[in-house]
């Protein structure tokens, strides 16, 4: 198989410009978004003791009192230049608060996505080939239940065992990996076991149903009536021909895990992208909501770009559709 | 029957601190001086200029890293801060503040009269959130560097809670503001520096050894922040956190009985309460408030919202306050509540009750107080905006009747004044007495406190008896900490002082 370096430029090349216009897209309607949002953010920083004076002074202050097309241009030529405004609450530029947040997130979605792939891909291969036998149902019953898990529940549990009960991890908190590898090491294992049983849980089933699939078709039927050896069988021609589905929901679920997973993130005070999001929210700290939503949107593009790349690679029919 | 639940409580925590304070004088339990506090609170704070921060989280770290003129102890009483001692004119016009000598910032600067001027002037001319607590000051003056001269345009005998009771009247330096460095790395005077924040994560501060207080026995306070309880809890048990205060209330009976924590309980001076639209029909009429009194469930409410923490009361201020004044006029007595209806000519209707999902409190008495209405044929409709959206509607008067709380207050005037007076800028429900105005206006200036205190109680009465406000109840402040945290107590006024406490080795 020629794998032609031109057609995967050009296949690259559309889907970049797709990305841009979708970014675009994104762009709009978080600015629309906020726009729509009950509360006043401004009445919000004044609370109970209010007087207009102060409240207009914050308002221009803050720009809302500009007409809604000057805000989005203003907004608009910010993010292209990478300028995403200030928070309302402390006045720190958003894009400082956000590269501040993404180190944390990122080392904990890397090791929650390797967990989760530890867990899925055995399990999502073994059931498969195994269809309809006991080692089969287990992983079934395992997977629904890991999908049925609240991450909230699991991350007490696993909190209240280990760290509690044993005593042999700490229950909370975060130490940058380049600070004491040591303890970030010690402090991520539980969020990141939460993490990765309930991604891998997903992913087994995806797995299961992505090689389930390709063994019954016609081209497996003739490998193994050729003759061919039962492993050969299984990787050359199965588990190759599965690796786009499972490529699709690795990306989904790593860039999900990237734009911050709340929950996982607010049961153990991990100060990520997640428990920024939900500080914001509850603040009404609207630059910082647009600036976050914004960077999930980019991180959930760059993913899906790296995936399309690497589908094109494996998969010569994608490149040329 | 509630409130000896409360006692109850309150005796036993009482007793597991004397058991704490009992086992601090045994070899075992001596204080660790390299130790450091690592303190879990609820979330973070949204900046850490003590002057324009309005949140909690903040003043819980703040706290212990600036200091006032003057400060509250344990009563609530003002005690020399800053400044060492005051003189008060025979006019009452004049106030005189001489400084404590050789106080220096963390940052080694000195500390003098020009930093107190300064930061008063910041809070009035920037027209910062408490610029209201300094309206009586028309003049601040430094004739030297050790004196404050600050000029009133009436006797305010409540000035010195107004430049100490809250920390949002803390001195700053110039230095500090100038640099705009003050949100993420204050300097003050108070017995810890702030050394390192991570947003999201933690605030470390570092004992001041040259407090003027005197050291902290502990190295270093960390407050981390952990906005879930079970999570706070966990880690409390599992020894990485030694204070919390991220409880929720239903959580106390369990602590109670828990022997590895110790659990610090106060009644709080913040107080909950309803109020009426006075400005539309039939809520002008006060017998019909009057029925709505009557018929709230008090109890049922306290119950509800704090699992019996909480303590009833018909008026604003506390027990544990030396202005408190003993009044409950109203029981739960449906057939009153009728009785008056029916004197008042009204036979009942719809009400537009504002509560907010914010305060989720405000939703759960609501939904109690829907139910209490609901025989006097009052249909209760109950709206639940989030709280900016809510702080429009009362300031449009767009509702019948809204619940919320007041939180912090110390003195009299700030209970009663902004909120009845018929001038009052938080008189949302448009209460107007003539009689109360000028209680109200001669405890402004009364500095007897006797008679001022006479003055307040004459008001309060008749605030509850024409139902301004319905009061209901005051909160308590629950804490949790390790039997390994020594001399610390849990406060009325919610402030959280590490400055004396030590963790036993």
């Amino acid at each position: 198989m020629r794998v032609s370096l031109g057609s995967v430029a050009r296949f690259m090349g559309t889907r970049l410009l797709s990305s841009a216009i979708v970014l675009f897209g994104v762009v709009v309607v978080v600015f629309a978004l906020i726009q729509l949002v009950p509360g006043d953010p401004v009445r919000l920083a004044l609370g109970t003791r209010f007087d207009q004076e102060a409240y207009d002074a914050l308002r221009a202050a803050s720009g809302l009192d500009r007409p809604l097309v000057e805000q989005f241009f203003s907004y608009l030529g910010g993010v292209l230049t990478g300028d995403l405004g200030v928070s309302f609450r402390n006045g720190q530029p958003v894009v400082e608060i956000l590269l501040s947040r993404l180190p944390a997130t990122v080392s904990l979605a890397i090791p929650g996505l390797l967990i989760a792939l530890l867990i899925a891909v055995p399990a999502g291969i073994w059931s498969a080939l195994h269809e309809g036998k006991v080692s089969d149902g287990i992983v079934r019953v395992a997977s629904q239940a890991g999908v049925s898990i609240p991450d909230f529940w699991l991350g007490l549990l696993l909190i209240s065992l280990f760290a509690v009960r044993l005593g042999w991890l700490p229950s909370s908190g975060y130490v940058p990996i380049a600070t004491d590898p040591a303890q970030w090491l010690r402090q991520v294992v539980l969020p990141a076991t939460t993490v990765g049983i309930v991604a891998g849980a997903i992913m087994t089933r995806y797995i299961r149903a992505a090689v389930l699939e390709v063994a019954h078709a016609g081209f497996v039927r003739t490998a193994v009536s050729k003759g061919l050896a039962p492993g050969r069988v299984t990787f050359a021609h199965i588990v190759r021909n599965a690796l786009v589905p499972v490529l699709t929901i690795t990306g989904i679920q790593l860039a999900t895990i990237l734009g911050g997973v709340i929950v996982v993130e607010v049961v153990f005070a991990w100060p990520g992208l997640g428990r920024l999001v939900y500080d914001a929210v509850a603040a009404r700290d609207y630059p910082v909501i647009q600036g976050a939503v914004l960077l999930i949107a980019m991180i959930f593009l760059a993913v899906n770009l790296v995936v399309d790349a690497l589908y094109a690679l494996v998969d010569p029919r994608i490149r040329l559709a | 029957m509630k409130r000896t639940a409360i006692a109850g409580i309150a005796g036993l925590a009482a007793a597991l601190l004397l058991s704490g304070c009992g086992a601090s004088g045994t070899p075992s339990a001596q204080a660790d001086p390299n130790a450091t506090l690592v303190a879990a609170i609820g979330g973070e704070p949204d900046k850490l200029d003590p002057q324009s921060t309005t949140s909690y989280f903040a003043f819980e770290v703040l706290e212990n890293v600036f200091d006032t003129l003057v400060e509250p102890d344990q009563n609530l009483d003002m005690q020399p801060a800053l400044a060492e001692s005051w003189t008060v004119s025979d006019d009452q016009l004049t106030w005189t503040f001489t400084l404590r000598q050789g106080v220096k910032f963390q940052d080694g600067s000195d500390f003098t009269s020009a930093d107190v001027v300064y930061s008063y002037r910041r809070i009035i001319d920037e027209k910062l959130a408490n610029a209201w607590r300094l309206s009586a000051i028309t003049d601040i003056s430094a004739p030297d560097a050790s004196t404050v001269v600050i000029t009133v345009g009436q006797p305010t005998p409540n000035l010195l809670s107004s430049l100490g009771g809250f920390k949002g009247m803390a001195i700053v330096s110039k230095a500090n503001v100038d640099s705009k460095k003050i949100n993420t790395a204050p300097v003050g005077t108070g017995p810890f520096s702030v050394a390192e924040y991570v947003s999201g994560d933690h605030i470390t501060l570092d004992a001041n050894p040259s407090y003027w207080g005197g050291a902290p026995k502990v190295a270093k306070v960390e407050f981390r922040f952990i906005s879930e309880s079970a999570t706070a809890l966990a880690a409390l048990r599992s020894g990485d956190v030694q204070w919390t205060d991220v409880v929720p209330t239903q959580q106390v009976s369990t602590l109670q009985s828990d022997s590895s924590v110790t659990l610090g309980l106060a009644p709080s001076n913040d107080y909950w309460y309803l109020a009426l639209n006075e400005a539309r029909k039939p809520w002008s009429d006060v017998r019909v408030r009057q029925a709505i009194a009557y018929a709230i469930d008090r109890d049922a409410i306290v119950q509800a919202v704090s699992y019996g923490t909480a303590v009833k009361n018909q008026l604003a201020i506390p027990k544990t306050s030396k202005w408190y004044t003993e009044y409950a006029p109203f029981s739960t007595d449906l057939e009153k509540a009728k009785a008056l209806m029916a004197e008042a000519g009204y036979t009942g209707g719809k009400l537009d009750l504002l509560a907010t999902k914010d305060y989720p409190q405000t939703v759960t008495a609501a939904e109690i107080i829907a139910a209490n209405l609901k025989p006097l044929g009052i249909e209760v409709s109950i709206r639940k905006p989030d709280f900016s959206t809510w702080l429009d509607d009362e300031g449009k008067g767009n509702f019948d009747m809204f619940m919320l709380g007041w939180l912090g207050n110390i003195d009299p005037d700030d209970f009663y004044y902004a909120q009845h007076h018929s001038k009052g800028v938080n008189n949302f429900q448009k209460f107007s007495n003539a009689e109360v105005d000028t209680l109200l206006d001669a405890g402004r200036v009364e500095t007897d406190p006797a008679k001022r205190k006479d003055l307040y109680a004459q008001a309060a009465k008749i605030i509850a008896d024409e139902v301004s406000y319905a009061y209901l109840y005051n909160p308590a402040v629950i804490q949790v900490w390790s039997p390994s945290l020594q001399d610390y107590t849990t406060r009325s006024d919610r402030a959280i002082r590490f400055r004396t406490a030590y963790l036993t080795k």
